[in-house]
């Protein structure tokens, strides 16, 4: 039952905040204080709907519902409330490929190196028809060794996917045997992930590129389309190609964006996603499930925003879409005149989408063993009204960066971080440490403070933390890396945080994940993947934990600081 | 003086009632992630059962657990009119459990002391008419109660 009193630290999104209550528009946070309070059943992962004998809920305070009718307890509903987030994130994840893979394999685009993208559609179906041998190659030997002992490789989407989701459905598996269910589905979207990036590159090509973010990019006298969220890059491009004959300008939200040569600049991230809608420069949105809010379609209706759904029953030639969604977007400009363009004076440069290859990894893991930096943080993530948007991330990157912790950025939580200077190369002395600022002159040209992997379905991270281990000559649980997921919000992000501890990295998760109603299950989360893979997963059930002391707590582990958590990384004696 | 009413036609049955109870009024960390793992486990003052419907104690004018209680330990605020366990002198002899007509007071073996519902005297609004997603519980003046038909 949290109230969040500032709902926004980003002041082009906080100016709407009025605006909308004097319009009595609802946004996201109006409706989550309608929600409060949440149901503690379902936050804590007691609760149970996958029969019709159900609901049930495990009561922690009364002892005669404290088990499901078919028998579930406390500990198998919150290890399963888990397994079912990382399925549905993994299933996120294969969608997208899934699409990319079509648009190619139609001929929707030309890819820049054929035979490349040829061999990785071949290893996409090996992966997911068996897990695929292709990919195991990418991994040390080592790390593949604790993965079979735990019996958490991937064998393909069957042996994978669809067995894990039989585990919610009865026998007798325990905490561990259902978490490791989880962890195998998660590894199996971050395979998925690296290998849509390595289907990008092959089609697209990959360098990072300067581009300008947050609502300012808006135009005032040019008709403006934008993209909501994840749908097929084939599309993407055709839109793209269509509005430039035509002048339209197309950005995006929540959509990669980087398909080059064509740039979707970030209007905004995941939490202000209904804001742009209201500045009355938006013509007309082209929008796809994954997040997408659906009171978007409300939203644009009260602004006259012509909405286009890409996800339909109906499947339709990209080419012929794509040029009928820029008509209707110069219709609507048309129509629309009289409509005040209320754009608000926020722009940032910022440089997104670097990769392993960007960067020097000798000079990185030289300044990791030479102390030069205390270590690495990886922001990722999306919002989450819980917090005040963005503020988690602005105030860690802050705090890490002034002493001595090297950023990463992956996912919209780039984009959370552009809107505040971070990406932007031109500002990159005025956060950082001596330490930090002399690294990102020497790794890469022009590094802005926070190094921006793209989205996650680049596979940036599962790449950096392979070329950074092998440039260090340690396995990635011995390199002093910790990641965070700040503001979480999707499955998919659930997802690949277990695959980023399954690789080795701690990572710490807030909001708490639904497994706090078991003492069990978290101790596996922590304890069991320690002794697996090197790494836990930090579920943190304080809610009253300012970002300041967040920032304070996951410092003391990179500073090495006698800390019951920090002892068990195989990294606080990497000094010695 | 005021009291809490539970509409049947509104409650789903639900049980956020139980938890915040049992987390807010009768748990010692008062946060539930912790809560739930107390021991002794934390006992909640209102019960979800039957129909369904949330029962407390209805701080009865005539009320037969003040005339059990031996040694005065069950007592009536002279101000607000609620009824309330003095816990440091229960002797745990369970005579007001026995009295009670609505079966809402709890035995604690192991804390050993009778515990009931007080209405959240303490604070400013009862918790479970506060988490009730439905609003089938609200705070009501009892002559308005009694007049409202069931």
């Amino acid at each position: 039952m949290e109230f969040i009193q500032k709902k926004t630290a980003d002041n082009a999104a906080e100016r709407f905040l009025p605006k909308a209550a004097d319009k009595g528009t609802k946004l996201a946070w109006d409706r989550f204080e309608g929600q409060l309070p949440e149901c503690g059943f379902c936050e804590s992962g007691l609760s149970c709907r996958d029969c019709l004998q159900g609901p049930c809920i495990s009561n922690p305070f009364r002892d005669a519902n404290k088990l499901g009718v078919c028998g579930k307890d406390k500990d198998v509903l919150a290890a399963q409330s888990l397994l079912k987030l990382v399925l549905k994130g993994t299933m996120a994840t294969l969608d997208q490929v899934g699409d990319f893979v079509e648009g190619v394999a139609s001929g929707g685009v030309k890819p820049r190196d054929k035979a490349a993208a040829d061999r990785v559609i071949a290893e996409i179906e090996a992966l997911l028809k068996d897990g695929g041998a292709g990919m195991k190659k990418a991994f040390p030997k080592a790390l593949l060794a604790a993965w079979e002992e735990a019996g958490i490789v991937p064998q393909g989407v069957a042996k994978d996917l669809f067995k894990a989701s039989q585990k919610t459905e009865g026998g007798v598996a325990g905490v561990e045997e259902t978490l490791f269910w989880a962890f195998k589905a998660a590894l199996l979207g971050a395979f998925a992930r690296k290998l849509q990036g390595d289907l990008k590159k092959a089609v697209f090509g990959a360098a990072p590129a300067e581009i300008e973010v947050d609502m300012g990019i808006l135009k005032k006298d040019t008709a403006t389309i934008i993209l909501y969220g994840r749908f097929s890059p084939v599309l993407k491009v055709k839109i793209a190609e269509a509005a430039a004959k035509k002048k339209v300008a197309v950005m995006g939200v929540c959509t990669d964006p980087l398909l080059l040569p064509h740039v979707f600049a970030p209007v905004t991230s995941y939490g202000s996603q209904e804001l742009p809608l209201m500045t009355g420069a938006v013509d007309l949105i082209v929008v796809g499930d994954q997040f997408v809010n659906p009171s978007l379609a409300a939203i644009a209706a009260e602004y006259s925003v012509a909405v286009v759904p890409t996800e339909t029953l109906k499947d339709q030639n990209p080419d012929v879409f794509a040029k009928a969604i820029v008509e209707k977007a110069l219709n609507a400009f048309g129509f629309r005149r009289s409509i005040v363009r209320d754009i608000p004076d926020a722009k940032k440069t910022a440089l997104m989408g670097l990769s392993a290859a960007d960067l020097d990894m000798k000079k990185i893991a030289a300044a990791l063993a030479g102390e030069k930096i205390k270590g690495i943080a990886i922001l990722a993530g999306t919002n989450n009204v819980k917090f005040t948007q963005d503020l988690p991330f602005v105030t860690l990157a802050q705090e890490f960066l002034k002493d001595g912790v090297l950023c990463i950025s992956e996912g919209d939580a780039g984009v959370s971080l552009a809107k505040y200077g971070f990406l932007d190369p031109g500002q990159s002395e005025k956060h950082c440490s001596q330490g930090v600022a002399e690294l990102l002159k020497t790794a890469g040209k022009n590094l802005p403070a926070v190094i921006d992997l793209g989205l996650a379905e680049n596979g940036g991270l599962t790449e950096f933390l392979l070329a950074l281990s092998a440039a260090a000559g340690k396995s990635i649980k011995e390199l002093p890396i910790l990641a965070c997921f700040a503001e979480a919000n999707r499955s998919a992000e659930a997802g690949e945080a277990l695959s980023l501890v399954a690789m080795g990295v701690s990572t710490y998760f807030w909001p708490a994940l639904p497994v706090t109603g078991s003492p069990k299950t978290m101790d596996a989360l922590s304890t069991l993947c320690r002794l697996k893979f090197g790494a836990g997963m930090i579920v943190d059930t304080n809610k009253k934990r300012e970002p300041l002391a967040k920032a304070g707590m996951i410092l003391k582990v990179f500073n090495r600081v006698a800390d019951p958590a920090a002892g068990d990384h195989p990294w606080t004696d990497w000094k010695k | 003086m005021k009291v809490l009413m539970v509409d049947k036609e509104k409650c789903t049955g639900c049980h956020q009632c139980e938890l915040w109870c049992g987390t807010e009024i009768a748990s010692i960390s008062k946060e539930l992630a912790t809560a739930i793992n107390e021991t002794p486990q934390p006992v909640p003052r209102v019960y979800v059962e039957g129909k369904p419907f949330a029962m407390q104690c209805r701080h009865c004018e005539e009320a037969p657990c003040l005339d059990a209680c031996p040694n005065g330990t069950m007592r009536r605020d002279p101000e607000t009119g609620l009824i309330y366990v003095n816990e440091p002198t229960c002797i745990a002899c369970w005579m007001c459990v026995m009295v009670c007509p609505f079966g809402i007071i709890n035995p604690s073996s192991s804390l050993k002391v009778a515990i009931k519902c007080d209405r959240c005297r303490s604070m400013g609004y009862p918790i479970c008419a506060e988490v009730c997603p439905t609003g089938a519980i609200s705070l009501v003046e009892r002559k308005d109660y009694r007049k409202k038909k069931f």
